[in-house]
């Protein structure tokens, strides 16, 4: 009985007939309609055979309600039309900025291109910023690979671009005293994949992590585990790249693509028609709908949301730490660890995230019921954990395959493209790796049809907005006394002062929303939440952007704050 | 009034708003060389943006806006050598062996640093924010707290809604519903979760009904919708235990929802300086004198506990000012001021009965509407005071006072009671 004959009977006898698989191209299809969304994720995970397939192409109709679409930026105009390129990176994502700025050692017309209206608006803004000592990864698996030399780069590429990098390491416990058995055999299973470990005690874990639960009997620790601000890092690697002549056009959608010959001649947006010699698809979880119109679809991406929640940064330890605990299955899937608490790069604590299936790929919408559920379970590893400490959370999607791997891949149909999808934790972690292996691969791909010259005024430095907060004294004093505006402190909560605000909003890649800045120097990201300091940022953007109140914006054109001057409307009588 | 600093003060005064104001000028009138420090660009604190009347009945004898209000202190300060330094922030205090504190100050001269002998905090409060409150749905523009939204309307002339839904019943929440209705917005309702109105009697009147603005209680913001802006938001209703009532959600579509969900003392720095807040007033405890537990640290005003009348954080600071620039370091025999299940807080939790702060005024708040009751202080079988209350209500602070030589030392606390009339 050959393979797909047997997928068919499986799923018939799971959902009656509703369902079809059938091979294409080296790909199974699936086809047919469900009313559980559910449903159509395990008829896609039935189907996933990574050795003889090269994908699962899942278009089974989900006919309970209407799937959103793309959502799209309203600007329309002729901004990019006719701009040649040498290579296109659809997504400024971790991913797309990444490679963005490895690209940019060479003398490339480079075009980073996102739908949104700053760069790292989904997954790398929306994580926890774990980087990742390799866990729960398989050998063989391409995010494994990636993840161990991803994770090694961190300490070059911090100091290069500037951004805060801290290596606490992470602690995994376990309750039983009898799992140090378990922990000792698994820490052999680490051992051959080279990820460091170490055995810990009741009594120095308890002495490493203030407050966790009496419980915790052991633990392993993994010191090459670390912590970034997630959307820190995608900005300096965009930042970077734009430094180094990179374009950056945002607010534009690849909507379609102009193929022939297995060949991308043009990319069709909102702001004109894009001409590229290569492009990489680093659309996150619009990969396979960029694969789609690309002509070159072998995977699907199906959204799995998860949600983080923020503490006060007064109930922070002294030591930093990255905790979770062994086989807490509250909340768990087969394909998330579950999440964990941490100590963010800017001094919060963060407990997350969950994991759930959503049909809406931009569904950044939270529910207390996930909040409930994640401090219920972390509370069980640091009881002290308080709802009424939480002060922001957020849901982010991951941009999952049914491989669940990453799939980085020059094009299976289509010549010039290069696909680096599915990329999912811990794809901030293997990003630098991913961006490095990806130039070249571009170049190697470009030298076939033009002459690839590295870009000799590349420079791989990129100085952070300072942070005067955390400066030392003297520094501090030394920089107000150059710049007075850094004396003038306009969120109280983060001590964040005019001078950096009008930093954020004067670099190379643009920034002119209340969420750019708040995402830049966080003034707005403490416990009251901008309530203080909002107006004043808005303030702030609208006289150095000479833009009046009412066109100054929370995220993008669509979300602004004002609706002009009081008493203008109609009075009447 | 003088706007420079030296390094070296009797009274540092951190807060230039209503109870900043009100400590710095007595801190000098009792002969303190006296530093005000106010983060803002100028005086005034949250009565800058309260173009509203109604201040100042009680400590004035007239209703006052509120930028009228501070210009009353302003202009008292400038009768005085107190030194002020505006847009100056408070990074850090530490206090030296000797016992004097030294303050690091961030101005846009550079770092500074002083040194004082005692300290007022006269920092005020915050809004709850709607994460605090977890809302939940999308993120969109347009969920603001009140007091973001007065700013809005009045300092930057701007309106931040066209139709709205205010959730919360608090003073800045009803004053707004009316602001904003005179400015044209359309206010579709104000909803409260509890069962009582979370404002003053006569906000709701002066501001809900005048305008026909509908309050509907026991009833709460559960989702918000719209990606980019807010477009609609879900109503429920709930129970006594704040569980909501399933089959009672309502859409409402609007562009904005404004929250008056409470106020939250700020005391970052009185928890730099390890004070220990009370959790029923979120503040640090105090004795008469508005000392806190720790020796030359004074607070005042919303940094306190939230008042719902400008005339008393005055009169308060007026006292704390006057304690701080009279303090002399030494040991304090502090008597626990307790209180009756009945009442959601009482202050100050301390009598200082070395003190030469003979009278204290005791202020309290019950938890839900009472009427017809007597409130008693006793210390031991003495009672200190009684007094007779037709209606208590939790949204308005009540006020006795007691005599400090009636208290005898050798009982160990001070109880306020609460009784029905009989």
């Amino acid at each position: 009985m050959d393979l797909i004959h047997k997928l068919n009977k499986k799923l018939d006898k799971m959902f009656n007939g509703s369902v079809n698989a059938k091979e294409e191209n080296g790909c199974v299809i699936l086809t047919g309609s469900l009313n559980s969304w559910d449903d159509i994720v395990k008829a896609g995970y039935l189907a996933v055979n990574k050795k003889k397939y090269l994908g699962v192409i899942n278009d089974i109709e989900y006919t309970k309600e209407p799937v959103p679409g793309m959502r799209l930026p309203d600007l329309e105009d002729k901004q990019y039309d006719n701009v040649k390129c040498d290579v296109a990176i659809i997504g400024a994502g971790i991913i797309g900025c990444a490679i963005a700025r490895e690209l940019a050692r060479f003398d490339l017309d480079i075009l980073l291109i996102d739908k949104e209206h700053d760069v790292g608006m989904h997954a790398s803004s929306r994580n926890d910023g774990e980087i990742h000592p390799g866990v729960d990864l398989i050998k063989g698996q391409v995010k494994q690979k990636y993840n161990a030399r991803g994770n090694a780069l961190y300490d070059e590429i911090s100091k290069e671009m500037d951004f805060k990098f801290y290596r606490p390491g992470q602690y995994l416990c376990f309750t039983k005293k009898y799992m140090k058995i378990i922990c000792n055999i698994a820490r052999l299973y680490w051992k051959v994949m080279k990820v460091p470990t170490r055995y810990l005690n009741k009594e120095k874990l308890q002495k490493r992590i203030e407050g966790i639960s009496d419980d915790m009997e052991c633990a392993v620790f993994f010191p090459t585990a670390g912590i970034v601000c997630p959307y820190e890092v995608t900005i300096a690697y965009a930042e970077n790249a734009c430094d180094n002549k990179v374009k950056l056009a945002l607010d534009t959608a690849v909507t379609d693509m102009e193929v022939l010959d297995n060949r991308i001649l043009s990319l069709n947006t909102n702001r004109g028609t894009i001409y590229p010699k290569l492009v990489i698809n680093a659309a996150g979880v619009y990969a396979d709908k960029i694969a789609q119109i690309a002509n070159d679809r072998f995977y699907t991406i199906h959204a799995r949301k998860g949600t983080n929640a923020i503490f006060d940064k007064k109930t922070v330890k002294k030591n930093r730490f990255i905790v979770s605990a062994f086989g807490m299955s509250a909340v768990k899937t087969a394909h998330s660890k579950g999440g964990g608490i941490l100590t963010t790069a800017d001094d919060n604590m963060l407990i997350g995230p969950d994991a759930k299936e959503t049909f809406d790929r931009e569904d950044f919408s939270t529910e207390d019921i996930n909040i409930d559920q994640i401090i219920q379970k972390h509370k069980k590893t640091l009881p002290g954990l308080k709802k009424s400490d939480i002060i922001a959370y957020y849901s982010g999607i991951r941009a999952a395959t049914y491989e669940e791997d990453f799939v980085i891949t020059e094009g299976k149909n289509t010549k010039n493209i290069i696909h680096v999808a599915g990329i999912q934790s811990p794809g901030l972690t293997a990003a630098p790796a991913i961006a490095k292996d990806v130039s070249l691969t571009v170049k190697k791909m470009l030298s076939e049809i033009m002459e690839v010259k590295p870009n000799a005024d590349f420079n791989p430095n990129r100085k952070a907005i300072p942070d005067l907060a955390r400066m030392d004294e003297e520094e501090r004093d030394r920089l107000i006394k150059q710049n007075p505006d850094y004396g003038v402190i306009v969120c109280r909560c983060e001590e964040i002062s005019l001078g950096q605000i009008k930093q954020a909003l004067s670099r190379s890649v643009p920034c002119d929303t209340l969420d750019g800045v708040k995402r830049r120097v966080r003034a707005g990201m403490g416990r009251c939440q901008g309530g203080f300091c909002g107006p004043l940022v808005l303030k702030t953007i609208s006289k150095i952007k000479n833009i009046d109140y009412e066109y100054v914006a929370k995220k993008d054109s669509q979300s602004r704050i004002l609706f002009g001057k009081t008493k203008k409307h109609d009075t009447a009588v | 009034m003088i706007q420079q600093f030296e390094n070296t003060y009797d009274v540092t005064v951190i807060g230039g708003g209503p109870a900043g104001l009100a400590a710095a000028v007595s801190a000098w009138e009792v002969g303190a060389k006296t530093l005000l420090v106010e983060r803002e660009e100028k005086l005034g604190g949250i009565l800058k943006q309260c173009i509203h009347d109604g201040f100042g009945l009680l400590m004035f004898k007239q209703k006052l806006t509120g930028p009228e209000y501070a210009q009353y202190y302003i202009e008292m300060l400038k009768n005085t050598d107190v030194n002020i330094t505006c847009s100056t922030f408070v990074t850090d205090i530490n206090r030296q062996d000797d016992g004097i504190f030294h303050l690091i100050l961030v101005t846009h001269h550079g770092i500074k640093h002083i040194y004082t002998k005692a300290i007022v905090l006269a920092t005020g409060c915050r809004e709850r924010s709607a994460k605090q409150i977890f809302i939940h749905g999308t993120r969109p523009a347009g969920i603001l707290t009140a007091g973001t939204a007065q700013y809005y309307v009045n300092i930057l002339g701007q309106m931040p809604v066209k139709k709205c839904v205010i959730l919360g019943s608090g003073d800045i929440g009803l004053i707004m519903a009316r602001r904003l209705t005179l400015e044209g917005a359309e206010v579709e309702g104000v909803y409260e979760a509890k069962k009582e109105l979370g404002g003053l009697l006569r906000n709701y009147s002066q501001c809900l009904m005048d305008f026909n603005i509908p309050l509907h209680t026991q009833t709460t913001v559960t989702r918000v919708f719209g990606e980019k802006r807010v477009s609609a938001v879900e109503v429920c209703s709930v129970d006594e235990n704040m569980s909501r009532i399933n089959g009672s959600e309502r859409i409402i579509e609007c562009d904005s929802l404004i929250l008056s969900v409470g106020l939250i003392p700020e005391n970052e720095l009185a928890e730099k300086m390890n004070i220990t807040l009370d959790a029923e007033t979120k503040g640090p405890a105090a004795d008469q004198c508005y000392q806190t537990k720790k020796d030359g640290i004074f607070v005042c005003g919303n940094a306190f506990h939230v008042n719902d009348l400008v005339d008393y954080v005055s009169s308060g600071a007026r006292i704390a000012g006057k304690c701080a620039a009279k303090y002399k370091k030494r040991e304090r025999r502090l008597i626990p001021v307790i209180h009756d299940e009945k009442f959601a807080y009482c202050v100050p939790q301390l009598i200082d009965i070395d003190s030469d702060q003979k009278k204290a005024d005791i202020y309290f708040r019950t938890k839900q509407k009472e009427e017809d009751k007597h409130v008693t202080v006793t210390s031991g079988d003495n009672i200190l005071i009684a007094k007779k209350y037709i209606e208590m209500r939790p949204s308005e602070l009540e006020h006795i006072q007691i005599d400090i030589d009636k208290i005898e030392y050798g009982n160990d606390k001070i109880h306020v009671k609460m009784g029905k009339v009989e």
